[in-house]
């Protein structure tokens, strides 16, 4: 793979959540970061989501969630799985009650972020995860 | 550390007469119950009328909500109830939608038709409290359809039941489940209110700064915002609809967002009763004073309810609670310490109940009207959000409004920089919250609070229950009613489609319906996810 292609993360919220200023402030700390963010916004699908991480080639796909119903997340996990893709990191942050984090990695999730971590630790993770 | 207003004006260490030079009692606060009514409405204060005690409800089934409102008036809510629907309802499709199935009872109730109303009033009274229901704007048309007709089958006098139960059409800008085009929920808007003002209901319209505020945006912003907002409601009210300024001002409520600037929230919302005044007065030319007193609801911050040592959240609601106290509101739910986690569980609810009770009845903080009026400091800071506040309401106007302004995006850019900035400023430090920034302690060692789960098991159970009641209600009837509103809403854009809502929802055709019929006569998709299509043909 051509070393100096930027990593690139699709951003995004999921179902009916309309609360966007997480993703809001994620995608912008990632775009600081050097990293290539595809900014898909609202009312997004599972499907949608996929066939935009396809679409547009991307390393990471994560999602905000904001008091939410989260475990819509696995249908990513199992659509890109039956589309032989699951190099796809997918991670997700937001207001996640803790005790739910460990049943959401263990149905594939890479990562989790929770209101508590920091701007770096975000990018670190990605930065680490994803070596192009 | 920034020593500066959240929106951004450097502050002094201490405040004095020259300050406030030219300040004039009369003019610029006047005694409790007198024009311009900065210190408040009422000559006796709290003496003479309690803020509404109130906590938000809304997870699960009707059932379930119910309970909760039950238990919260056992809990000590006291003068109203408030209920906020959950995201397939406020985004206009049923929980029975392939969509919608996934996240009913998810963030609020699924009221998604006249029958969960029901269920969710189930013992609870109409009258003697005041009935708010949140959500997004064009359900908040069919949610005054209901409360019509439940008052009908319960034989209450509609004109006895008051509250705040339509919703601004704006929503969608500020991070609201919200999805319909800004055109549409305007219409809608405009002809409920016209309808429920014209039928003189004491139900009004939530005119909110509280969702833009808390997606991030800043105090003067909001305050200018807020009287935009007004400014372009009442207009179309009085311009297009031909009411009368006086029956118009009876209408909008504000539900103000208040964080932990203490002295700035206060100075925020003194400011808005004296700008609402000068609009009322100055442009809309008001001839009664009862006019010029805008309804004022205050919302705890949930945006500063912290993930981290949640218990230090019950100590910022006792703050912002006396703030609101103490700058003279007419109703108060809180956020609640678990806001970061998930929904309230009953223990948080309990708290932020039990935290207005102790503002209300121990501090003393309800015995004297408006006790900041005439220091320095919060008369200074009045005046500045003031004059903040104009000029960006100002540049709005320039614009063409606020929906000229959301056209050009104006508020949409406004919005994004500043949650960016406010970022940036936790982050480096240059602001600091205790328990995130400072004193911070393993995670291990953080107090582990009640967490109230949501299960998916819940939301398809709410799913079948739309399924089943679509099969057994009269369905000539349903498709009748459907087909009148969609002749209704082929007429000009502004043939009142109230009336015939209320007829499908006594029917009870369901949200995602009636939302649905309306959309397809003005050229949209039925369902706005494009997923299923209308079951009727008209």
């Amino acid at each position: 793979m051509d070393n100096k292609k930027r990593i690139k993360v699709i951003i995004s919220m999921m179902g009916l959540d309309g609360h966007t200023s997480g993703a809001l402030v994620v995608a912008q700390i990632l775009k600081d970061s050097g990293i290539e963010v595809v900014y898909l916004g609202t009312y997004q699908t599972p499907e949608m989501i996929v066939a935009a991480a396809i679409q547009e080639d991307v390393d990471a796909i994560g999602i905000s969630f904001h008091a939410s119903n989260h475990f819509l997340i696995e249908e990513i996990i199992e659509l890109l799985r039956n589309k032989g893709k699951e190099d796809i990191l997918v991670f997700c942050g937001g207001t996640i009650p803790e005790q739910q984090i460990p049943k959401l990695k263990e149905k594939g999730v890479d990562e989790v972020f929770t209101p508590s971590c920091t701007s770096e630790s975000i990018v670190e993770y990605i930065k680490s995860k994803i070596r192009r | 550390m920034k020593r500066e207003t959240d929106y951004g004006h450097t502050l002094k260490a201490v405040y004095t007469p020259k300050d406030i030079e030219g300040f004039d009692y009369e003019r610029d606060l006047a005694d409790p119950g007198l024009s311009p009514y900065t210190r408040g409405y009422y000559p006796e204060g709290y003496r003479s009328r309690m803020w509404t005690q109130r906590m938000t409800a809304g997870l699960g089934s009707s059932q379930d909500t119910n309970k909760v409102l039950h238990k919260y008036r056992e809990m000590g809510q006291r003068g109203g109830m408030c209920v906020i629907a959950d995201r397939p309802t406020a985004l206009g499709i049923d929980s029975d939608h392939p969509i919608g199935r996934k996240e009913a009872g998810v963030l609020g109730w699924p009221g998604g038709s006249l029958a969960e109303f029901e269920e969710l009033m189930e013992g609870i009274p109409l009258t003697g409290q005041s009935i708010t229901l949140l959500g997004s704007s064009a359900h908040s048309m069919i949610r005054l359809a209901y409360v019509f007709a439940l008052a009908e089958k319960r034989k209450v006098n509609i004109e006895e039941v008051h509250g705040g139960v339509l919703e601004y059409p704006y929503g969608s800008l500020f991070g609201q489940d919200d999805n319909q085009p800004l055109d549409l929920t305007m219409k809608l808007f405009l002809d409920a209110s016209e309808y429920a003002i014209r039928n003189k209901f004491h139900l009004r319209a939530g005119i909110l700064s509280q969702h833009f505020q808390e997606s991030g945006g800043n105090n003067a912003q909001a305050l200018a915002l807020e009287m935009a907002m007004l400014n372009e409601i009442c207009s179309f009210l009085v311009n297009e609809r031909g009411l009368d300024f006086d029956d118009v001002a009876k209408l909008p409520y504000e539900l103000v967002s208040i964080g932990t600037r203490f002295f700035e929230e206060i100075a925020k919302i003194r400011a808005l009763r004296r700008m609402w005044v000068k609009l009322a007065k100055g442009k809309f030319k008001a001839k009664k004073e009862e006019s010029c007193r805008l309804l004022i609801s205050v919302h705890t911050s949930g945006r500063t309810m912290t993930y981290q040592q949640p218990l230090n959240n019950i100590v910022r609601t006792a703050i912002q609670t006396l703030a609101g106290a103490v700058a003279g509101c007419t109703a108060i739910d809180n956020a609640t310490l678990d806001n970061a986690h998930a929904e309230p569980s009953a223990l948080a609810a309990r708290m932020s109940l039990n935290t207005q009770h102790i503002v209300a009845d121990e501090t003393g903080a309800a015995d004297v009207v408006d006790p900041l009026g005439g220091s320095y400091f919060v008369e200074y800071l009045t005046n500045q959000v003031e004059e903040e506040a104009y000029k960006i309401w100002n540049k709005i106007e320039e614009l063409g409004g606020m929906s000229g302004a959301i056209k050009k995006e104006y508020i949409q850019n406004m919005l994004r920089e500043e949650i960016i900035k406010k970022h940036r400023q936790f982050e480096t430090g240059e602001r600091t919250i205790v328990g995130v920034h400072k004193l911070v302690i393993p995670s291990e060692e953080d107090f582990k609070i009640p967490i109230q789960e949501v299960q998916a098991s819940d939301s398809e159970n709410i799913a079948r229950r739309m399924e089943e009641l679509k099969k057994t209600r009269n369905i000539p009837l349903v498709k009748e009613k459907l087909g009148q509103l969609y002749n209704d809403a082929k007429k000009e854009n502004r043939y009142n489609l109230m009336p015939s809502v209320i007829e499908a929802v006594k029917a009870y055709a369901s949200e995602g319906e009636i939302i649905g019929v309306i959309r397809l006569a003005r050229g949209l998709s039925y369902d706005p996810f494009k997923m299923i299509t209308c079951p009727f043909d008209f």
